[in-house]
């Protein structure tokens, strides 16, 4: 063992661990799975860009959803851990809009799908959208406790 | 020079200009900025960089094909962008180059621009915008002309290379850098750090149109965004969030 490791707690080193099996495994699905267009033109949808915070008592989902119909923003629960925002776009978007004339299709609306690896209570969201960017916030579901 | 990568001239290089980098970063800041001046200032390409360690992608522009890192210029302003995400081993040797090169064209002064992510842009109204000099007397014009200081943090990536490597060959390099979304397309940051950039050079443009194209940008940048993020992630780029600790 090297003197750098000794200074660690096994906590911290648990972390790190951690942090590099997430790393090899996020590497590792991205070359099993390439990634297909940001767009569909079956279902009208542009792919939007999101994150997905966890805190302790929340969790965060945000989305760039710029030229949307604030109003039109629907958030679902597509199961326990997936959620799903779409919402329409104040005008269709064709690909030559985008500068792409060797493409056929438009868009008429944003979509994006975060996957959420706690329990949330999604009765009790709270949505906001400013400037085209969304904030939905999920309450996390109260674990039993230890006693 | 690297023998991996090379900067090909397609027209006579000014000499004494300022070299403005935009590459994929933060927000996209640098490079949206940095095409936003391309097109107000009708800067013509006049080199493009050539490297195996780049991604064997070419970019159509009006059915001609052009190289995804090029380099624009008109009498004494020289700007660089990348239409590709600069893979993060490859952010070495390409920032390397740039900055040989740019000695040896006798460049004035490196500019970089950028983002610096803050987790509640969304409720910033006007994002605020700091440099960093490579040297004091530097820092002092800049503070003299208006603008804000990053005192302490740090930079990752292209814009911290820029400044390392100008910094070993005593030349003159400045980041810009706005407030932004980490990895959401900004080009509200990005007029902010061209407001800033009129402060302290003869750069002057109207922002308003990038304002007004602000969400046509973003749609447009989400694949540019989502491969940048990529290689943000390869380089550790979210230790721009780390307290820096020097007693």
């Amino acid at each position: 063992m090297s003197d750098k490791r000794k200074t660690l707690s096994s906590f911290d080193e648990m972390e790190k661990y951690i942090e590099e099996i997430e790393a090899l495994a996020n590497e590792l699905v991205a070359s099993a799975f390439p990634e297909g267009p940001s767009w569909n033109t079956e279902t009208c949808c542009l792919h939007a860009l999101s994150n997905v915070f966890i805190t302790p008592r929340e969790v965060i989902v945000t989305a760039d959803l710029p030229n949307i119909e604030p109003e039109t923003v629907k958030v679902e629960a597509v199961d326990e851990n997936l959620i799903e925002i779409t919402a329409k776009m104040k005008k269709k978007v064709r690909f030559a809009d985008l500068g792409v004339c060797h493409r056929q299709g438009e868009f008429s609306f944003l979509r994006c799908k975060g996957r959420i690896n706690v329990a949330i209570d999604a009765e009790n969201m709270t949505i906001s959208c400013e400037e085209g960017i969304l904030e939905v916030r999920f309450p996390r579901k109260k674990m039993h406790k230890i006693e | 020079m690297s023998e991996s990568v090379k900067i090909v001239e397609n027209k006579p290089i000014p000499s004494d200009a300022t070299m403005l980098i935009g590459l994929p970063d933060v927000g996209l800041v640098g490079l949206i900025a940095t095409s936003y001046l391309i097109t107000e200032l009708n800067l013509e390409e006049i080199a493009y960089m050539d490297s195996d360690l780049l991604p064997p992608v070419v970019v159509l522009h009006d059915g001609l094909p052009h190289a995804p890192l090029r380099i624009y210029g008109n009498k004494n302003l020289i700007a660089v962008i990348s239409e590709l995400a600069v893979p993060a081993p490859a952010v070495y040797t390409v920032m390397r180059e740039l900055v040989d090169w740019a000695q040896i064209k006798k460049i004035k002064t490196i500019l970089s621009m950028g983002g610096i992510p803050v987790e509640n842009r969304q409720s910033i109204k006007e994002p605020e915008v700091f440099a960093a000099a490579s040297n004091q007397e530097l820092l002092n014009t800049l503070t003299k002309n208006g603008l804000k200081t990053m005192k302490e943090g740090y930079i990752v990536g292209p814009q911290a290379l820029s400044m390392r490597y100008s910094l070993n060959k005593k030349m003159q390099a400045v980041a810009i850098l706005a407030q932004s979304f980490y990895n959401y397309p900004d080009p509200q940051a990005a007029a902010m750090v061209l407001k800033e950039l009129s402060k302290i050079s003869d750069i002057k443009v109207d922002v308003s149109k990038l304002l007004e194209k602000g969400e046509e940008i973003r749609l447009k940048a989400r694949d540019m965004m989502k491969r940048t993020q990529q290689e943000m992630n390869r380089m550790q780029k979210t230790q721009e969030y780390d307290l820096p600790l020097y007693v």
